[in-house]
């Protein structure tokens, strides 16, 4: 598609990225046009967490976009990522979302393939007592599995289908690295997943991911509990063009009840209620990094989310299933050495998280509803002003959407819009 | 209809009368929304927690929810009622007959599975889940209660949210 016909598609507004055509949430063709110039685009995309492959054989199922991907462990150790479609017809090559093999082979018509995505041999190849079998035109070296390039970093796995995507330390900038570094920095131990059906486009989930300015708004339960208050010190810290951010906030340096409570807030009206967890286990919490930042959201530009709630941690990935419908899907971790404390720890926060979280509740259902008050304003677009124009941070604030503008920058950049 | 079954049909215990009424006043009771009585049918120590069989499967033990004491369903109650937002709706549990799995002085292991409808209030229905309780029940005050109840869900994906308990 050239970016003539993409300027059709969608006529972004003249302010920039502080308006988002609400088009851009709801037309079949701009969903298509994602599906190539980003998903298929010069991104680096989450496949999956080494933890989940320890060994030569181990496999798990990713998507990309719309575009089936296997992550596996070769013999050798490293891992690698195929599409997941013979060369053949098309078959998917694994069907179970995880499992653990010694070479690909279709069900279809046994076309076998090694880890590196060679195609090694297909049935009667040579066709049965000398008759038939493959054309003389047709070579096993030219079909081979399509591979993508990956980048391994402290256990989480990225992978890219195009030649143009730049190294992932450039992609996301050396504050994101570092964070991972953190986050990341021992052996992870996989606690479980699960996912979400969403109703509703795969931005409206990220752009949520990446607005602080709701977190203690629309979750009550941040706000009441002193989880996460904007009065608390913290910051938004950008990645490389702005595309990917990171949101943070300390422990006890919370002044804010004033504010709270003299705002127009609804979580300062449940105080009223006497609000208060009777059960005081789940805010029993540790510095697991010995530097008092008790939450860290990070995203990696276009559907990534590494999870720092206190002790509670997960990776989360958005993917696109149509205009109105995406799946988030998501993976709880700790660390291999964690003590039972820490584990039980771990597990009790999770509450917070997922489909029932007390926290991430809202995160499911809100982009619905703003899918169901857009419906019939295409024409429209979003207000997106809070902490000015820009994608600058501002220091020491989480009061802004600046990340939401980023997220919008890199969209514009990859849809030519 | 094979003597054995016989000998099951007619060897119900008063407890595993009593176990089966507690299940189906449990489903009743979050049916009816009645969600600040869900506490009283736990014991003080009572585990309540929503997994998948995917986790349960992979020996994983991460929660979609978890509470393992009466306070904290309580907490969940609070949250629901006072903070969390969601789209109101109800459930609609169907449940199958319980079969006892474990009898010891103690407890009693059970094991039922449900399928639950939701509706929300403009009407549109989800067969939202289908899965199984295994529960252990014990006697406590003269009253049946949920030592423990996990709820196993056949599908690891959920739509959208779970605000109201299994």
């Amino acid at each position: 598609m050239t970016s003539a016909m993409e300027e059709k598609l969608i006529r972004w507004p003249e302010e920039g990225v502080r308006r988002i055509p609400y088009a851009v949430y709801s037309s079949q063709e701009v969903f298509e046009a994602e599906q190539k110039a980003i998903f298929r685009g010069p991104i680096w995309h989450f496949l999956g967490l080494e933890a989940q492959i320890p060994e030569p054989g181990c496999y798990v199922l990713a998507q990309m976009g719309e575009v089936p991907v296997i992550l596996l462990r070769r013999k050798d150790g490293s891992v690698g990522a195929l599409v997941n479609r013979c060369s053949h017809k098309g078959t998917p090559l694994v069907f179970l979302p995880a499992g653990k093999i010694d070479r690909f082979m279709c069900i279809y018509h046994n076309w076998c393939f090694d880890f590196e995505g060679n195609m090694t041999s297909a049935a009667f190849e040579r066709g049965v007592r000398g008759k038939g079998g493959m054309a003389s035109t047709f070579k096993k070296e030219d079909n081979g599995l399509q591979k993508l390039r990956v980048h391994s970093i402290c256990g989480l796995v990225f992978g890219t289908l195009s030649d143009e995507t730049p190294p992932f330390e450039e992609y996301v900038g050396p504050e994101l690295i570092a964070n991972i570094q953190r986050v990341c920095a021992k052996p992870l131990r996989i606690l479980g997943q699960y996912s979400q059906t969403l109703p509703s486009n795969w931005k409206l989930y990220i752009e949520n991911v990446k607005d602080p300015y709701h977190a203690s708004i629309l979750h009550a339960f941040n706000g009441v509990m002193k989880q996460d208050r904007l009065t608390m010190e913290g910051g938004i810290t950008m990645g490389s063009r702005g595309w990917s951010h990171i949101s943070y906030s300390k422990m006890s340096t919370d002044g804010g009840d004033e504010v709270y409570a003299s705002g127009d807030l609804r979580s300062a009206e449940i105080t009223a209620y006497g609000f208060g967890l009777r059960d005081k286990s789940m805010t029993d919490v540790w510095d697991d990094f010995g530097d008092r930042i008790s939450m860290t959201i990070q995203t990696i530009f276009p559907n990534f989310v590494l999870q720092q709630l206190r002790n509670c941690l997960a990776v989360r990935t958005v993917v696109p299933k149509g205009t109105h419908e995406s799946e988030l899907r998501w993976i709880a971790f700790g660390y291999e050495d964690d003590d039972e404390r820490k584990l039980n720890g771990r597990l009790k926060q999770s509450n917070m998280m997922g489909p029932a979280g007390l926290i991430a509740m809202e995160d499911g259902m809100i982009g619905g509803l703003v899918q169901q008050g857009i419906a019939g304003s295409l024409d429209k677009a979003a207000v997106i002003e809070m902490g000015g124009h820009g994608i600058e941070p501002i220091p020491g604030s989480r009061v802004s959407e600046g990340s939401v503008r980023g997220f919008w920058t890199g969209y514009r950049a990859l849809m030519g819009f | 209809m094979s003597e054995s079954d016989l000998m099951y049909r007619s060897a119900l215990s008063d407890r595993e009368v009593q176990a089966r009424r507690l299940i189906a006043d449990y489903a009743d009771t979050i049916d009816d929304g009645m969600l600040s009585d869900w506490p009283k049918y736990f014991t003080h120590d009572g585990i309540y927690r929503i997994t998948t069989r995917q986790n349960e499967a992979a020996k994983m033990p991460l929660s979609i929810m978890l509470c393992d004491n009466q306070a904290m369903l309580y907490d969940r109650v609070e949250a629901i009622e006072h903070a969390n937002i969601f789209e109101p709706h109800v459930y609609r549990h169907i449940l199958s007959d319980s079969r006892t799995v474990e009898v010891t002085d103690d407890y009693l292991g059970v094991a039922t599975s449900f399928s639950c409808v939701r509706t929300m209030l403009d009407g549109r229905m989800t067969l939202f889940a289908a899965g199984r309780y295994v529960d252990r029940i014990v006697l406590e005050e003269g009253q049946c209660r949920f030592r423990s109840r996990t709820v196993i869900l056949d599908s690891s994906r959920i739509d959208t949210l779970i605000a109201i308990p299994l």
